[in-house]
């Protein structure tokens, strides 16, 4: 069964900004149909030739989805998310019409693009987690759902709106009006691993993904006699 | 102005209230904001019949409790001197208190970064998933509890509570730099996201200061990850 993507013009979309119209198990699917993971340095299985990330933590994206200030999803028809090769479906009248002049919304229509956005909601945000299915990559609908995000936020009146980019998503958000930060900042990450395993016990060590980080050590309460540090 | 965030009593009923005072502030941060208010209803409801549904009736609005094992203290003191005349300066840790917008923005001003309004501030503090504080309060020997108290260091951090987090404003003042304050600072905040399983913490650092977050742990452009920023065009 070969999916062609005969598919060239946007099919109509329905964009929400509404959380409650996304539902985990979409999502979850989107995710896994768009080989996507929220870990920066997901764990990697390989199938065959084909390297597939691990599947998202659902309560987690549950969590994550409640606490992120700008959540925008993007459905479409069903019918029109892939045609697979050698299949003729031909419709009843009715129901063509039916497909035709029903308007797609969060409940007829299947998850195809997702974004969101954390902030503090005043002075920062930043942009996660932007997928769209990959048969209709490439259409603009990515860029459709990171303006919409921009919208929002600028509505909030926040402007200092950063993304993490991997190589590849780097030319989508320049297309989207992002660039290198005017204050030469240098984004990095915490990954500090801890120097041996046998050392350690899992209350130092968190997994991400792939990466092992190391915890830092709490530090005490100080005794009241006179100490410098 | 006098902030409480030392009285004990103050500290143990947010603790008895809610085991996490930063998803306090958060919840009644997003509930203040009248606009987003409809939002966070439908969640919450969506949120509660799916965990009444599943029959799993520790997940409202509220997730799960952390493990209890080793909670980040809610104030430790870092450092104590006793002056010459007698006067004891302790250097307090703090990580559930309020800040003063005011008091931040003279501290902003000493290290020299441009002001920034002060509601977008207090709105941006409140609705931070994590505000470190560092206070210096100095007693007098002979006064009564007449402590002066003073915010010299403060670091903040965004995050969705489950997969990402921005380190923003890291700030100590100047007299007290050189001391290990800055790097206090934020391991706590590591130690409080990692603990929580928050796995992906980020921040933007000056060129001036990539050696000091290096030395923290933090790898510039880990895999070729950058950092990107909007930039409106006309």
């Amino acid at each position: 069964m070969e999916i062609v993507r005969n598919i060239t013009t946007t099919p109509p979309l329905f964009i929400s900004t509404n959380p409650s119209h996304v539902k985990l198990n979409q999502l979850t699917h989107l995710f896994f149909s768009s080989n996507f993971s929220s870990h920066r340095f997901p764990n990697l299985h390989y199938n065959g030739n084909q390297r597939v990330v691990e599947a998202v933590n659902v309560d987690k994206l549950r969590i994550a989805l409640l606490h992120s200030s700008v959540v925008v999803s993007v459905f479409c028809k069903p019918s029109c998310c892939e045609r697979e090769k050698g299949e003729n479906e031909t419709f009843s009248f009715g129901r063509e019409l039916m497909e035709r002049v029903v308007p797609v919304s969060e409940s007829n229509g299947e998850l195809v693009g997702f974004g969101r956005a954390v902030s503090d909601n005043g002075l920062t945000a930043s942009i996660h987690d932007i997928v769209v299915l990959p048969s209709l990559q490439g259409l603009g609908i990515g860029r459709k759902i990171v303006r919409r995000i921009l919208r929002v936020l600028i509505a909030r009146d926040i402007y200092d709106i950063g993304a993490l980019c991997s190589e590849k998503e780097r030319l989508f958000f320049e297309a989207c009006g992002f660039g290198d930060d005017i204050l030469g900042s240098t984004a990095m990450m915490y990954t500090r691993a801890p120097p041996t395993l046998s050392h350690y016990n899992s209350q130092d060590v968190k997994h991400a993904g792939r990466m092992l980080l190391l915890v830092p050590q709490s530090r005490q309460p100080l005794s009241s006699s006179m100490t410098n540090d | 102005m006098i902030t409480l965030s030392y009285s004990p009593l103050y500290c143990s009923t947010r603790n008895f209230q809610l085991p996490n005072p930063s998803l306090f502030a958060n919840l009644y941060g997003g509930l203040a904001v009248t606009k987003r208010y409809p939002l966070r209803a439908a969640a919450s409801l969506w949120d509660s019949m799916r965990s009444s549904f599943l029959n799993n009736n520790t997940s409202q609005l509220i997730e799960p409790l952390p493990d209890e094992e080793e909670e980040v203290p809610q104030e430790i003191v870092l450092v104590e001197k006793t002056q010459p005349d007698g006067t004891i300066e302790q250097l307090m840790f703090s990580s559930g208190g309020d800040v003063d917008v005011y008091d931040l923005q003279a501290l902003c001003d000493k290290v020299g970064w441009p002001r920034r309004p002060p509601s977008k501030v207090a709105a941006a503090l409140k609705n931070s998933y994590m505000v470190a504080t560092l206070h210096s309060i100095r007693k007098s020997p002979d006064a009564e509890g007449n402590d002066q108290k003073e915010l010299i260091g403060m670091a903040r951090a965004t995050s969705d509570h489950a997969f990402n987090a921005t380190i923003w404003d890291v700030i100590v003042d100047p007299s007290y730099q050189g001391q290990g304050l800055g790097k206090a600072l934020v391991e706590q905040l590591i130690r409080a996201l990692l603990r929580r399983d928050i796995g992906n913490i980020s921040l933007f650092a000056d060129s001036k200061v990539v050696d000091f977050y290096k030395n923290l742990g933090f790898e510039p452009d880990p895999e070729g990850i950058k950092g990107m920023f909007w930039y409106p065009r006309y």
